[in-house]
């Protein structure tokens, strides 16, 4: 013990300030996290709050996330093309544009644009909550904000993540389903069976897990930054930008862990 | 007399600042405390401990016979359900309109009532604050008194016995804020309750409180009727006094 806080004194010591910060940073972000699971788990649940937050953050970031995913699975579709033609194996088109965007495209990037609209929503939230005194208020109410704000919003983007991802995939792939018809005639029925045939669980399965996760991240990042705002209005405004650049990170980070935790699997 | 807010040696620092040095004050059932004091002397901070939003250093603060700090989460929340606090800042909940801001801690704290008991409630506080005809507006379509009427109105809707007001007339003008003091008393009145406010306004002061406290340099540096106060032949509390004594009728 004393080695320990020996070392820990020495860390402090010799470490530059900026360091210092963002491992104290680090640690403030686990014990938010600690804090989660165990309020998580304690009455009252707020299920009517939890709801209200799925709609909020969930169903009304769904069309964002359909006219980003649907222009990205035709723009796809009509750039591969080319390069398919040049081995005369376009007749794969379907099979290519499916597993790129139920595997990798669909998730990072319906997660990425999440981290945009909802981590940056939450973040200015909260921390405009917290700068005017909204937060103690309801906490003299006799309502704890930590459960009531925070525990709801990151299930709520738990949750409502991987949904917003199956959601993406099947738009992104109609809209590929447009890209293949520009220059050729598929049918409707054709083209799905040549994507399903080419998906294996192997294909979906890691890709929705890891969607949960996103979800966890985006909603704990925005969370975090909104409730520890600090200087008053300048602060709201970064804690919304640092939420999305850090939650933004998160996703690449996570993304790379779940394809190694994969491949270590042999689920690839 | 029966104390309903105890508060011995109070310790509070910020780093290496120490901005509670044992202070200490009782408030009795019924009676409203004006505690005084300059910018950044620790008056907010001395609330803030007394309904838990702070920690405290050392100390003892005794609320309703129940020491603060010894009261888990759930025991602090059902004290709190007795405790109003009005903020400076209002600190309305801006995505509710000022029904669904009375009707929260209504809903949170009283879930045997039924949605047209908490209806009446909300009306009859509202009335008593004369905005009943704002009920479905947003707090970013009210003005600056009207925010201190709802954010009173919400802190009395559990009609708690101790009301703790954090500078309810800071950043209204005269006119206002004396109709916002006299709206205190009226409630104060109405409600039975007993109060603690912090206040730079010497009117309010005047109006509200049946004992001033001036917390200077940390402590409970002199308490008094308003007279006693503004006769005193201390300088540092003559200072109080040199600026600001409300005449407005």
């Amino acid at each position: 013990m004393v080695g320990g806080s020996l070392f820990i004194k020495l860390v402090k010591q010799l470490l530059p300030l900026k360091w210092k910060k963002q491992l104290e940073e680090t640690g403030d972000i686990g014990r938010f996290t600690i804090r989660f699971f165990r309020e998580f788990w304690r009455r009252p649940y707020e299920f009517r709050e939890v709801v209200r937050q799925c709609f909020l953050l969930g169903y009304k970031s769904f069309p964002l996330v359909g006219i980003t995913t649907f222009i990205i699975g035709l723009v796809l579709t009509i750039q591969s093309r080319p390069t398919l033609e040049r081995f005369g194996a376009e007749a794969w088109l379907p099979a290519m544009v499916g597993i790129s965007i139920i595997r990798e495209i669909g998730p990072v990037l319906t997660a990425l644009i999440c981290a945009g609209k909802i981590g940056s929503s939450i973040g200015a939230e909260l921390g405009s909550m917290k700068v005017t005194e909204q937060l103690d208020a309801m906490e003299v109410s006799g309502t704890n904000p930590f459960k009531y704000i925070v525990v709801t919003r990151i299930i709520a983007t738990t949750f409502m993540l991987p949904v917003l991802v199956v959601t993406g995939d099947a738009i992104a792939l109609y809209g590929s389903y447009l890209g293949v018809n520009i220059g050729d005639t598929v049918s409707f029925k054709l083209f799905y069976q040549q994507v399903f045939e080419s998906l294996e669980y192997a294909d979906a399965l890691p890709a929705f897990v890891k969607s949960f996760f996103f979800g966890f991240a985006i909603g704990l990042v925005g969370c975090y930054k909104g409730y520890h705002s600090q200087k008053g209005t300048e602060g709201v405004g970064r804690s919304a930008n640092s939420a999305v650049v850090v939650s933004s990170l998160l996703i690449f980070i996570i993304d790379l862990i779940a394809v190694q935790i994969a491949d270590f699997l042999g689920i690839t | 007399m029966e104390s309903v807010l105890e508060i011995k040696n109070l310790n509070k620092s910020f780093g290496s600042n120490h901005v509670l040095r044992n202070f200490s004050l009782t408030l009795y059932k019924g009676e409203n405390i004006v505690v005084l004091g300059r910018s950044g002397s620790g008056k907010s901070v001395m609330i803030k401990c007394a309904v838990g939003l702070m920690k405290y250093d050392s100390g003892s603060i005794k609320v309703l016979g129940q020491e603060i700090k010894d009261l888990n989460a759930v025991e602090l929340d059902a004290l709190r359900v007795k405790m109003g606090f009005v903020f400076q800042s209002s600190a309305l909940y801006d995505s509710m309109t000022v029904g669904e801001n009375l009707e929260f801690p209504l809903r949170r704290n009283r879930p045997d009532l039924r949605k047209s008991e908490m209806d009446d409630i909300i009306k009859e506080t509202l009335d008593n604050v004369g905005l009943y005809y704002a009920i479905n507006l947003l707090p970013s379509e009210l003005s600056g008194g009207m925010k201190k009427r709802v954010g009173l109105a919400r802190a009395l809707v559990l009609k708690p016995e101790i009301v703790f007001y954090d500078e309810p007339t800071t950043g209204l003008d005269p006119f206002t804020s004396s109709e916002i003091s006299k709206l205190m008393l009226e409630m104060q009145n109405k409600y039975n309750t007993s109060s603690i406010t912090i206040s730079h306004d010497m009117y309010c002061a005047r109006i509200t409180g049946n004992r001033l406290v001036a917390l200077i340099d940390g402590t409970n540096y002199a308490e008094g009727t308003f007279e006693e106060l503004q006769n005193s032949e201390d300088e540092k509390i003559k200072t109080f006094f040199t600026h600001g004594l409300g005449k407005r009728k």
